[in-house]
């Protein structure tokens, strides 16, 4: 059963980078083309739903297993519809929404503020930097336990071991951003007449930029296991409250529905960031999609 | 404007990259600093920009010690440094910008001086789609369109192939007649060297060598009279300790 979740979850990270295929060839193709890249795009998730229901409809006549540990996706469906019509699947994604939502903004921004001001102050860096040394090892879920001793069941400790989940990478990584801004560039704005402040305003920090957004990436992954592992233990609310509820129930077909859910959260979150990278990050060129053309 | 370096020397750790160096540069002069690589010379240009401090002695422009870097002083460097993230016109507007000039302005400036060197028609492409003669093209004019006193140019045509380099050679000499900005041009190619400059600095082993009073009319090409004379002058100076040092 393991297995089929790293599946899914895999299906669902899978679709941002096919969306995005997809919006570059509709540029290129035309109108028939574009429908047929489409539909060639669709098949391998079509094709994995099917095989999917074909099995679990075979078992439940030979029965190699229990029927009930793997529902085929038609039973999830129905029983998703039955359960998304008593409210709990939107409170719960909204629930789970709102927790990564102000968890990962706050974790980033104290995370990109804190980098400014060490590299603003050698001195503080000083400081922080043996103190990164001794707490970046720790996976955070390991601190969630002592959160909620500290802090109660609330949503506080939720939010915060997703902050500080988030917090880690980011702040690594726009620290080396900082870091690795190319000399010359700063030399020439200061050449240019820029003051110290508008070196930093605008050099130091469209430079730093890209890596910033890739410890963003980094982030969200762990934010989204925060998110889950915080819910499965001592909440009321959230995907992970409701695939810990079905288990106490027993009922599996919710399990995948949440599952999937998360799944789908997690796509939607990523593809969020993923745009935003694009809009940010405009006047990058490159990479393998432009250094080699195909032959058609 | 004038720029002079008086005894000046430059130890990094043990090793001294510059000693007893002295130059002085008047008014709308082109001059080309010339040696191998290792002689110091990019190290006297960061000196004259202000990013690196003499160890001893002084440098100063019109009478005043150099503090840091400054408007008055542009550079072109060889790997252009220009901002990835700004279009071309806003690379150029840059200068401007910072210097309190108003955005609407400061483009109007930045097309200016982007149509001085040909590329009005690129102001809203990213550095990343140019070309490399082009990329140092926006260079050229973003330093220029701070108006500085001195142009500074660290091998600037370096990185570009032999071609381009010509070409970017008489543009660059289009451009020095047309505004008569005061240039310090660094380069290890003794062509390029006698072709752009009035005066040519030789610099060896942290020291001026010598230097040579160009004096040939312009436009000046390989069969231009005293040039092939001139470059074998120079390169008997440059060649000189190296067959010592091998014998």
């Amino acid at each position: 059963m393991n297995e089929i979740q790293t599946t899914l979850t895999k299906t669902g990270e899978a679709a941002a980078p096919a969306l995005q295929l997809n919006t570059v060839r509709k540029r290129k193709g035309t109108g028939l083309q574009s429908t047929m890249d489409m539909i060639k795009n669709v098949i391998p998730y079509v094709l994995f739903f099917v095989v999917w229901e074909l099995f679990s409809q075979l078992n439940g006549r030979i029965q190699m297993f229990n029927p009930l540990f793997l529902p085929a996706p038609s039973l999830l469906v129905h029983d998703g519809w039955a359960l998304a019509q008593t409210g709990i699947i939107t409170d719960s994604l909204l629930a789970s929404s709102m927790r990564i939502f102000f968890g990962f903004a706050c974790g980033a921004t104290v995370a990109v503020l804190l980098a400014v001001l060490m590299s603003k102050f050698s001195m503080l860096e000083r400081w922080m930097s043996p103190f990164l040394t001794l707490v970046s090892p720790i996976p955070s879920l390991a601190l969630l336990p002592l959160f909620i001793i500290w802090f109660g069941i609330g949503e506080f400790p939720k939010v915060l071991l997703i902050a500080w989940t988030t917090f880690v990478p980011v702040l690594v990584n726009t620290v080396e951003g900082f870091k690795s801004v190319p000399s010359t560039l700063i030399r020439s704005a200061l050449s240019l007449g820029a003051s110290q402040r508008q070196v930093f305003t605008r050099i130091m920090i469209p430079s730093a930029i890209p890596n910033l957004l890739i410890g963003a990436q980094i982030s969200l992954g762990l934010s989204f296991s925060a998110l889950i592992v915080s819910e499965m233990m001592g909440a009321d609310s959230g995907l992970g409250y409701l695939i810990v509820d079905a288990r106490n129930y027993f009922k599996v077909t919710n399990m995948f529905v949440a599952i999937i859910l998360i799944g789908i959260e997690y796509s939607l979150f990523a593809l969020l960031l993923k745009l935003l990278e694009r809009k940010v990050l405009a006047w990058r060129r490159g990479g393998i999609g432009e250094a080699v053309e195909k032959v058609r | 404007m004038k720029l002079t370096v008086e005894k000046v020397r430059k130890n990094f750790g043990e090793r001294t990259i510059l000693q007893d160096v002295d130059l002085t540069i008047h008014e709308n002069e082109f001059i080309c600093i010339l040696g191998h690589s290792g002689c110091g010379k990019s190290t006297l240009l960061n000196m004259v920009a202000g990013y690196i401090f003499p160890d001893e002695g002084e440098i100063k422009i019109n009478g005043e010690k150099i503090q840091g870097p400054s408007r008055q002083r542009g550079m072109v460097f060889q790997d252009h440094a220009l901002f990835p993230w700004c279009t071309v016109l806003e690379n150029v507007a840059f200068g401007p910008e910072v210097q309190g000039m108003p955005k609407k302005q400061a483009r109007e400036t930045a097309r200016e001086f982007l149509s001085l060197v040909g590329l009005e028609a690129y102001g809203s492409h990213y550095p990343a789609e140019l070309s490399g003669g082009m990329k140092q093209r926006v260079g050229i004019a973003r330093a220029l369109a701070s108006h500085p006193d001195i142009l500074l140019m660290d091998e600037p045509f370096g990185a570009l192939d032999i071609l381009t380099r010509d070409m970017m050679q008489r543009e660059l000499r289009r451009l020095y007649e047309k505004l008569h900005t005061t240039i310090l041009f660094v380069t290890h190619s003794i062509s390029e060297a006698v072709y752009l400059a009035d005066r040519v600095v030789v610099m060896k082993h942290g020291v001026v060598a010598e230097v040579f009073e160009i004096g040939i009319q312009h436009p000046r090409s390989f069969d231009s009279p005293g040039f092939a004379d001139m470059m074998a002058r120079i390169e008997r100076l440059l060649m000189e300790d190296e067959e010592e040092v091998i014998a």
